[in-house]
């Protein structure tokens, strides 16, 4: 195994790069990280949206959260991958028909987050900024999404290992990814598959166990801060 | 200055606020008592259409705030509000909670809207925590930073909703030191209260409310010489002497 490491770590830190396309544990976290920075503005809208007093804003959302949730994500995967070339006229390769893929899925996710972190804010906060006379806008932006995107920072780091673990269905469309490039190193050795994805699943592993202790600590420092501490604020 | 007519409000089939009507002239203080779930902080939150009623009207400066031509917003800025939970933002620090309305409502520039936030934590004795968090200050102090808060909007009508009532008994004084220089400086005020003694010394007139009902009302002499034997009179031995 350690031999197998030794021989082809570059292969799977970066892929082929520099001779071919980047990929590998890079790309894995590339495209994790970029999925989830780019359906953050369509989360939070959804968000706002299902908590909106009118129906024809909250009906949509829920419709378009429910759907989303209630399909695998190949699904989204397959489709993108078959339908934008129809669309835009031109193939699409495989990192962004995954990236496409995983924003629409990954939106769904997250704006059940941040809606949940939008709820579990007490109502004075909301009542406090109305009286002093700020609308809808100057509210949101000033007072709810700041205090509940930090209290949800600990599950959107879980989201985020998700997401790790999701992209390695970019296999099925070629997005060089790890997972991809774990099939190519074993189809080089061609004997030792057990070794082969031995390491990719201590590389996901490591990675997401890290992720997740991350989410932890973030957690308590939270709840640290609830108790008296200054809290800690995270820009959208 | 604020005038309650037949006010009614429902939350589903409870009826909350029966028939209730008032006034509040301009530099007066009411202050407002009753037993838990009569109905108190439902009837001042109808100032600011924090609730909205189901019948009757409610009138500030002769104007129905449910009218379409009232724009709530700009009344609630001429409204302050302080609440028992105080509700301060806890992102923010107290200057920035202060600000915060200055700067969004009153288009303040960052250093305008600092200095006038300074001399209102001037007023309530809190310069010092200016750049405080909330989470660090004791009860009191976010109360008076609450207080600020509202005043920095330059309101003609400050709205209390027992804003002593969560507080530990050592830091009850400064929040009614700061609500008695309001009200010395002329503030019309309504305030709902437990504190007796607060009520004695600067309430113009005491309402007393039951179950949605204002049943008694009277300046604190005319309630403490004549009505000794009423619910109110009861109502106030309970609630201990102030
Ligand atoms: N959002 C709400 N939904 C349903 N019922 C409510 C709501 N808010 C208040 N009530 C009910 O309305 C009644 C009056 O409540 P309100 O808070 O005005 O009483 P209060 O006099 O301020 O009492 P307290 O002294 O406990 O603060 C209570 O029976 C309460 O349970
Ligand atoms: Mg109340």
């Amino acid at each position: 195994m350690l031999e197998i490491l030794q021989n082809n770590w570059l292969l799977f830190l970066v892929g082929q790069y520099p001779h071919g396309p980047i990929g590998g544990l890079v790309m894995t976290l590339f495209m994790a990280a970029l999925s989830l920075a780019l359906c953050f503005p369509f989360a939070i809208g959804l968000a706002l949206a299902r908590l909106s007093p009118y129906r024809w804003l909250r009906l949509p959302a829920t419709a378009i959260v429910h759907t989303v949730r209630g399909l695998p994500l190949i699904m989204f995967i397959f489709w993108t991958y078959f339908f934008s070339p129809l669309i835009i006229g031109r193939a699409v390769g495989g990192v962004e028909t995954l990236v496409i893929a995983l924003v629409v899925y990954e939106a769904a996710y997250l704006s059940e987050i941040i809606r949940a972190g939008i709820e579990g804010l007490p109502r004075g906060q909301t009542e406090a900024a109305t009286s002093l006379g700020l609308r809808y806008w100057p509210t949101t932006i000033k007072v709810v999404l700041p205090q509940a995107l930090h209290n949800m920072l600990p599950s959107m780091v879980s989201q985020f290992v998700s997401t790790i673990k999701e992209t390695s269905l970019g296999y099925v469309i070629s997005a060089h990814e790890l997972t991809f490039a774990a099939a190519q190193v074993n189809n080089v050795l061609l004997t030792q598959p057990f070794e082969v994805y031995g390491i990719l699943a201590l590389t996901y592993f490591a990675l997401c166990f890290a992720l997740t202790s991350l989410a932890r600590l973030i957690e308590r420092r939270i709840s640290a801060g609830r108790g008296g501490a200054p809290g800690i604020v995270v820009a959208a | 200055m604020i005038r309650f007519e037949n006010v009614d409000k429902w939350f589903g089939t409870l009826q909350v606020l029966a028939g209730i009507s008032g006034e509040v002239r301009r530099g007066e203080v009411k202050v407002l008592v009753g037993p838990s779930g009569s109905g108190k902080s439902t009837l001042i939150r109808t100032v600011t259409r924090l609730e909205t009623i189901q019948g009757g009207r409610v009138l500030v400066d002769d104007a129905d705030i449910a009218s379409r031509s009232v724009d709530i917003n700009r009344l609630r800025q001429r409204v302050g509000f302080v609440f028992q939970a105080y509700n301060l933002f806890p992102h923010l620090s107290a200057l920035g909670n202060i600000t915060l309305g200055l700067t969004k409502l009153r288009g303040l520039s960052k250093a305008a809207a600092r200095e006038r936030a300074m001399e209102e934590l001037a007023r309530v004795g809190l310069t010092e925590k200016a750049d405080e968090m909330p989470g660090l200050l004791s009860g009191g102090q976010k109360q008076r930073v609450a207080i600020a808060r509202s005043l920095a909007m330059d309101p003609q009508v400050m709205l209390f909703d027992e804003p002593t009532s969560a507080l530990d008994p050592e830091m009850v004084g400064e929040v009614l030191a700061a609500m008695k220089r309001l009200a010395a400086g002329g503030m019309t005020m309504i305030c709902v209260t437990h504190e007796i003694g607060f009520a004695r010394e600067v309430a113009d007139e005491i309402w007393f409310m039951e179950a949605g009902r204002l049943i008694e009302r009277g300046s604190p002499a005319e309630l403490a010489s004549s009505q000794a034997g009423s619910r109110l009179g009861a109502f106030l031995r309970k609630v201990g002497p102030g």
